[in-house]
């Protein structure tokens, strides 16, 4: 335990000083002239920052610990384990200084980092010290679940921020109503489809029209469609068939033939199993009011689970809504959710329009991130629609998981990666494994159990108001337990099924595989 | 085009010349004052007025003023650099030297470096390496403040 606290104390301090001497530096601006004048100047300067005696303080400290630490364990062992600074610098200057880390610079860490920690161990004598590095290992692991808890009380935070803020502002009066075009690609028919259709014919809104595409007359969803365009005629509505684009992401070459036909400017793109509220536009809607808007999206919840499937999908997408969240919050959001992607074509031209996603498998967090790149926020809106997840078993929910998993690992490698240090369940496992006695161990489950409980009734049943999170909260292990084990099964498959099809992602392209259908 | 390419040329060489030149005071200075404590002798910590001799020792040295004045120069660069540069570039950048100290033990005083050692000289430098395959600064500079 001396060993680990010790350790911390070094890296924590060590770093955080040399991220307020960043801080306090940024602040003064950059130097451009080094004659001995301006060099006085800005060490004059930075003699007023705040941060940067702060920063001397925390480095004094970080370096009296490190003194005591070589007093107390040998320079073979200290100058490796003090390595981890390098990791936890990274980490503060990617969250807290904001700086861009590209795949290069963590791999730069990565070598670096094993780097310093091998040219520096004595070879033979670090056989001698191998009971430094367990006792480390073991405190390490044995306070690992501190992360995930505390990643999910920040989304639980992050939650009461977000639902207590659209709340507060959701009645205020809003006259900001431009005439838009809502895109609908089909294809097939969802459980309720003529309820979510329908959803969007009866908006508060005061001029919109709706677009659907299918690929061929044959398609389920035509008939229903012309019921609806016969039970609203008030509402422009067309149907189109779309035998013009064709690509491997069908929904997108739907929606490039849409957004040709299209009459307005302001697009909104929802999937065909959503359903909406009546104001539901002019919620989306006021958020351009602000110039520096790019794209909104929405957070979802479930109508109702009609299966063990769909219950574990509800609370998937809880989950997944908490990390949305904690994105917005810490970085703001760089993606958008297929639940509601709407932007104006101005900013849809900037990215090249629709065509460019032709091939991409995840088309939703691809247009989301492209116009983030341009400098846009991309903003949630304030309620979440309602979906009707399908009648799936529990083998169709795990394979879909599965496929939204693979293509996270092609899109975004270390994210996906760094899901390993969200998992509660198996750290709090393994420190329940690792704690020695049994009462320790109660500590480690309880903990998991409660914060993780906490954060869904937050989320799911506070925040979203979803019926089947609020019903069915208790599974929430049971789903990390799934989660945790597709995560693991997700490096090593490349192939996913969609509709019927094989492909294998490529820097998150769909390449088709065979003909024939395969399981993923 | 040229003149952002200019200017970016401009931003590494005053990047790399002020890293190097860091990593040098910093590695001289280190010397210099581990010279210097090593003249002294063991510090005697048993009575309050060994303490204040050795400290009076210490800071009557020439030796350690010497290496006190290259630490100072090397934390005046290490500011200097952070003014515009990522901290996680100049962080990076610097565990050169812990590459640098091993090697140039071997290549001057001949000192046997084992094979660990030897793989973590070179996960170090192709490290760095990759760093500097990334732009000094990703953050954008902070306007109308720019010092100099």
């Amino acid at each position: 335990m001396r060993t680990a606290l010790i350790l911390g104390f070094v890296v924590l301090t060590g770093t955080s000083g040399e991220i307020s001497l960043t801080h306090a530096m940024k602040q003064i601006g950059e130097v451009k002239h080094f004659s001995p004048a301006d060099i006085s100047y800005v060490l004059l300067r930075s003699l007023r920052q705040v941060w940067l005696w702060i920063a001397v303080a925390l480095m004094a400290l970080s370096f009296y610990a490190f003194l005591t630490m070589l007093s107390w364990y040998p320079v073979s062992f200290v100058v490796p384990a003090t390595s981890l600074a390098y990791v936890a610098g990274a980490l503060g200057a990617k969250f807290l200084l904001k700086e861009r880390l590209t795949a290069i610079r963590w791999g730069g860490v990565a070598c670096i980092s094993l780097g310093v920690a091998l040219a520096w161990t004595d070879p033979m004598p670090a056989l001698v010290h191998l009971h430094y590095w367990a006792a480390v290992l073991r405190d390490v692991l044995l306070f690992a679940p501190l992360i995930p808890l505390f990643f999910y009380a920040f989304g639980a935070w992050a939650a009461w921020r977000f639902f207590r803020h659209s709340r507060a502002t959701n009645s205020n009066p809003n006259d900001f109503t431009p005439a838009l075009s809502i895109l609908k690609p089909l294809h097939g028919l969802d459980r309720g489809a003529y309820d979510n259709f329908a959803s969007f014919c009866r908006q508060d809104y005061p001029a919109y029209e709706i677009l659907f595409a299918v690929g061929d007359d044959s398609d389920p969803a035509v008939p229903v469609v012309r019921r609806l365009i016969s039970d609203f005629p008030q509402i422009p509505i067309r149907l189109l068939v779309n035998r013009e684009i064709q690509g491997t992401n069908d929904k997108v070459a739907k929606l490039c033939f849409l957004a040709r036909h299209a009459n307005y400017d302001l697009l909104v793109v929802t999937d065909s199993d959503v359903r909406v509220a009546p104001d539901y536009l002019r919620r989306v809607i006021r958020i351009f009011s602000d110039a520096r808007i790019g794209a909104v999206t929405a957070l979802y919840r479930a109508l109702e689970a009609p299966s063990f499937g769909a219950v574990m999908d509800t609370i998937g997408s809880l989950s997944f809504s908490s990390s949305a969240l904690i994105a917005r919050r810490l970085e703001g959001l760089k993606f958008t959710m297929g639940s509601t992607m709407a932007l104006t074509r101005e900013r849809l031209a900037e990215i090249g329009g629709f065509e460019p996603l032709l091939e991409m498998h995840s088309d939703d967090y691809e247009l989301g991130r492209r116009i983030a790149e341009k400098g846009y926020s991309i903003e949630l809106a304030p309620e979440p629609v309602d979906m009707e997840f399908p009648s799936e078993g529990i083998r169709d929910y795990l394979r879909h998981e599965l496929r939204w998993l693979i293509g996270l690992r092609h899109i975004r490698p270390g994210g996906h990666f760094g899901l390993l240090m969200t998992q509660g369940i198996f750290w709090a496992a393994l420190a329940a494994a690792l704690a020695g006695s049994w009462s320790a161990s109660a500590v480690w489950v309880a903990a998991y159990v409660i914060v993780r409980l906490f954060t869904g009734y937050v989320v799911g049943v506070w925040g979203l108001r979803d019926p089947v999170v609020r019903r069915y909260l208790w599974l929430l292990p049971l789903h990390d337990l799934f989660w945790f084990f597709l995560w693991v099964v997700s490096f090593g498959v490349n192939k996913i099924q969609w509709r019927g099809l094989a492909f294998s992602l490529r820097k998150g392209r769909m390449i088709p595989v065979a003909s024939r259908p395969q399981r993923t | 085009m040229d003149e952002s390419n200019s200017a970016t040329r401009a931003l590494q060489a005053k990047t790399y010349i002020l890293l190097f030149l860091m990593m040098a005071l910093g590695s001289v200075g280190n010397t210099v004052l581990d010279k210097g404590m090593k003249n002294l002798g063991p510090v005697d910590f048993s009575s309050r007025s060994a303490i204040w001799q050795g400290l009076f020792h210490t800071f009557t040295n020439g030796t350690i003023w010497l290496g006190i004045l290259f630490m100072l120069l090397f934390m005046v660069c290490h500011m200097l650099v952070l003014s515009w540069a990522d901290y996680s570039f100049v962080m990076l950048f610097s565990a050169l030297t812990y590459a640098l100290v091993p090697l140039l033990g071997y290549i001057w005083l001949k000192e046997y470096v084992p094979v660990a050692r030897r793989f973590g000289i070179i996960l170090i430098i192709f490290g760095v390496f990759l760093v500097s395959r990334t732009p000094p600064r990703t953050t954008q500079p902070i306007s109308g403040r720019s010092a100099g």
